[in-house]
């Protein structure tokens, strides 16, 4: 980023514990308006109404700001092997504990929609997993990963590097609803 | 992309308070992991590592599919109308109760960098609470927002229709780089 502009940003800051809990809560609400007001877009296009969906897209970026200044104030942003480190945490936690537990309960409440939409996100998890680790494992040696296109299937998240499936192997989606990174 | 995942998301299922609870946190998750992998990936560019910053970008796409999923579930993806209401109350809430209250703690505990990121939000937070408001009205009656640009400042996130001002009235940053949708 330019110097200029790196210098407006809020710097990184030790937190009381108060302080930290309210900016913790303020980007979780952050994080929250920008995903709804992709969605939101999405919707707007359907109906017709491509300014409000440009709209919702502009003002999600918005939120994505808040979301990145109150992190960096958290000292949530470092380098990129510690960042990929703290994404390699966050998969598993999601893997081992936070999606098998809600599986659980809503299997046992006989939510059919929740459960698909908790399998759904933790299949992808798995593929998040370990390519974080190998990714790390590179970034630890100063190397970056390999030059391989990373594919997501827009309907369930199934993510892939390199050669995009003929069917989504989670939710049967064509290999066409699949975005190239 | 509007059609490619229409009707294939997991719909909307009322059964379960606990399952709903579930799904809430789930949607927090994957959206504060969305933001997160959006900032690791500038870090990745910044480091040199431009694959590392395309896998931290597909997989915050991924998990941004995920927390669609969620939001359907829940069934909070409504109307334009009703989306346009939900936007305003959020922004709204956050305006009247949640960034004052925050800032009030981060003044009391003197931490000047929590004071500049809950500021930026809050202002822009007021910039987008008078965008819904005006764009609600519009579409009760049937209409469009006008085909103006919106810009928004990369650094705080105040938001404007039209013409970028020369310089951000809350950051100082010059209009030139603000973001246009």
């Amino acid at each position: 980023m330019d110097e200029d502009l790196e210098k407006r940003l809020p710097r990184p800051a030790d937190l009381n514990a108060m302080t930290e809990q309210s900016l913790k809560a303020a980007f979780a609400g952050e994080s929250q308006a920008a995903e709804k007001y992709m969605v939101f877009a999405e919707q707007a296009d359907e109906e017709g109404l491509p300014n409000i969906a440009n709209l919702f897209r502009a003002i999600s970026f918005a939120e994505t700001r808040h979301a990145r200044n109150h992190l960096r104030v958290m000292k949530g942003i470092n380098s990129t092997a510690d960042n990929l480190a703290v994404a390699f945490a966050g998969e598993s936690f999601e893997i081992d504990e936070m999606y098998p537990a809600y599986a659980a309960i809503s299997k046992s409440q006989k939510n059919i929609q929740a459960t698909r939409s908790v399998k759904y996100a933790l299949k992808a998890e798995l593929d998040h997993k370990w390519m974080y680790a190998e990714a790390r494992e590179r970034a630890l040696e100063g190397k970056d990963r390999d030059a391989k296109p990373v594919s997501v299937c827009l309907i369930c998240g199934h993510t892939v590097i390199g050669d995009v499936p003929d069917k989504c192997p989670v939710c049967a989606a064509a290999k066409e609803q699949y975005r190239t990174f | 992309m509007a059609d490619t995942f229409k009707n294939t998301p997991p719909a909307p299922e009322d059964k379960g308070a606990m399952t709903a609870e579930n799904i809430a946190a789930a949607l927090a998750g994957e959206s504060q992991a969305s933001q997160k992998y959006l900032a690791f990936a500038d870090v990745a560019d910044g480091e040199g590592y431009p694959n590392v910053a395309r896998l931290f970008r597909a997989v915050a796409f991924a998990e941004s599919t995920h927390a669609r999923n969620h939001l359907s579930v829940l069934g909070k993806i409504g109307t334009t109308s009703e989306n346009l209401k939900a936007a305003w109350g959020g922004e709204t809430f956050e305006i009247d109760e949640m960034y004052p209250a925050y800032d009030a703690v981060a003044k009391l505990q003197e931490n000047k960098s929590a004071q500049t990121t809950i500021h930026y939000a809050l202002k822009a937070e007021m910039d987008h609470q008078g965008i819904y408001d005006e764009t609600l009205k519009g579409v009760e009656g049937k209409k469009d927002l006008a085909a103006a640009p919106v810009r928004v400042c990369p650094i705080c996130g105040h938001t404007v229709i039209g013409d970028a001002p020369a310089e951000c009235p809350q950051c100082g940053t010059d209009g030139s780089f603000f973001k246009e949708f």
